[in-house]
């Protein structure tokens, strides 16, 4: 048994000539507080005017106190209270009170999409009494609760979305280019870098080098002489060969480009099974299975789609080497 | 509405570098679409995240009562909201425990009341007798 102390919403349960009463009284309280474009007087003023022929006799302050505080205990109590002791009568009023409060105004809130529908649950109102319900109160069909979560809904709801949408593509873009133009920065002063080491060195060599030339040009005036003879003779025989040469690497190219090397793709696709090169049609097959198993997306299917993804990339390149291991071994 | 911050595999107070970095890991499209336009401006993130609490605290109350299969709960939102069924106890059966608990403190104490009252009227005389007692002795001892 729990010491702790007896909460607010209990207190105030306790002190209830009516619990269910109070028990709606808060689920109402719940509603209101969740409906937009409404100030705290006029909150205070309708709950005070639905709960006129309510005989709970105690102050509404509290409970409104509370469900601002979206208290989940004291709510939960209310809806064990309420799920206990409403008859079907007295939960389709309950259900047509939440609806008007919901809807005094035109437009049901996002939040009270689903405390509405939460509190049909509770009172097991089924989806078409509740539809019909709310069509006869509003003269409206109800809409399903619109996706917060999805980039559609504030193409819509968000008057500045296309503005918004610009603003960032140009600071992407402006960051890109601010990134391109350090990178060309950097390139510029390294190359300057370079060439200034370049001609220091050469400078260098320059000096050395001229005495050297001397000496070798006229031994290679020498040499030139002789060479030019047989040169003539090679040059012949090279382009000759040169064009035979050149036929049979068309030929080869051609060749090759639509035959890729098996023994790579084989053992690829055995390294992705975690399989030696050489291993059996038997062992392949046990392999693929054991890491089918490990890697099935539907595994991940609860973790986070993120994982669910990674996992199906997987699972695809295993798929695929099992496949070409199948129909070349 | 779907749970960004669970498929994106990020806690709901996530920061947005954590943010940042989950979106350039994310590799289906569509979701890394979305959640860039939701999370990364800050009065869409804000509404977005006060919707998920609502959304977060009806998913826990449903699962205490039991009404996670209910005909209205359908969808992305049941699937990403909803939680296992815990079984804590009912807080209905907890406030009747904790009210008959009072009640039987309450009872006993006007049963014996008697003789506890008779305890303490002879603990406080006997402590008054004392303090005068000493007090005697001081005043005499002192001259």
């Amino acid at each position: 048994m729990s010491i702790a102390r007896f909460s607010s919403f209990e207190l105030v349960l306790l002190k209830s000539r009516n619990q269910v009463d109070t028990a709606v009284l808060l689920l109402l309280a719940w509603v209101l507080v969740k409906r937009e474009h409404v100030s705290e007087g006029q909150r205070r003023r309708r709950l005070a005017q639905v709960s006129a022929q309510f005989r709970h006799g105690h102050e509404l302050g509290p409970v409104m106190g509370i469900a601002h505080a979206q208290d989940l205990q004291a709510i939960q109590l209310a809806a064990e209270i309420m799920r206990k002791d409403c008859s079907s009568e007295r939960s389709l009023s309950v259900m047509h009170q939440a609806i008007t409060l919901a809807t005094d105004d035109g437009e049901v809130s996002q939040h009270n999409h689903y405390i509405l529908r939460f509190l049909a649950d509770l009172l097991t109102i089924t989806p078409a009494t509740l539809h019909s319900l709310f069509h006869e109160l509003t003269g409206k069909p109800l809409a399903a609760p619109q996706d917060l979560s999805s980039d559609a809904y504030w193409q819509v709801h968000d008057p500045y979305y296309h503005q918004r949408q610009e603003q960032a593509a140009q600071r992407e873009n402006a960051q890109a280019q601010e990134a391109e133009q350090k990178r060309q920065q950097q390139e510029q002063s390294r190359e300057e870098r370079a060439r200034r080491k370049r001609d220091d060195a050469q400078h260098k060599r320059d000096s050395q080098q001229q005495k050297h030339d001397e000496k070798q040009r006229r031994q290679q005036e020498r040499e030139q002489e002789r060479e030019r003879h047989r040169q003539s003779e090679q040059q012949r025989r090279q382009q000759q060969q040169r064009q035979k040469q050149q036929q049979h690497h068309k030929q080869e190219q051609r060749r090759e480009s639509a035959y890729q090397p098996p023994q790579d793709r084989t053992s690829r696709a055995l390294e992705i099974l975690g399989l030696p090169p050489g291993a059996s049609r038997h062992e392949v097959r046990r392999a693929y299975r054991r890491m089918a198993q490990l890697h099935h997306p539907d595994r991940f299917f609860s973790e986070s789609e993120q994982l669910a993804a990674q996992a199906s990339v997987r699972f695809q390149r295993i798929k695929k080497a099992y496949d070409y291991l199948m129909q070349t071994y | 509405m779907r749970d960004l911050y669970q498929r994106l595999s990020l806690t709901p107070g996530a920061d947005d570098n954590a943010i940042g970095t989950a979106l350039t890991q994310c590799q289906n499209s569509a979701l890394r679409q979305d959640a860039q336009t939701v999370l990364t401006v800050p009065d869409r993130r804000e509404k977005y995240d006060d919707l998920h609490a609502t959304l977060s605290d009806i998913g826990r109350l449903r699962a205490r009562l039991g009404l996670t299969h209910g005909a209205h709960w359908q969808g992305d939102v049941a699937n990403d909201f909803s939680l296992p069924p815990d079984h804590a106890i009912s807080r209905h059966d907890e406030l009747v425990d904790r009210v008959s608990h009072a009640i039987l403190l309450y009872n006993r104490w006007r049963r014996f009341r008697g003789p506890w009252l008779l305890v303490a009227l002879l603990a406080t005389a006997g402590s008054i007798g004392l303090a005068a007692g000493f007090a005697l002795c001081m005043s005499l001892g002192t001259p």
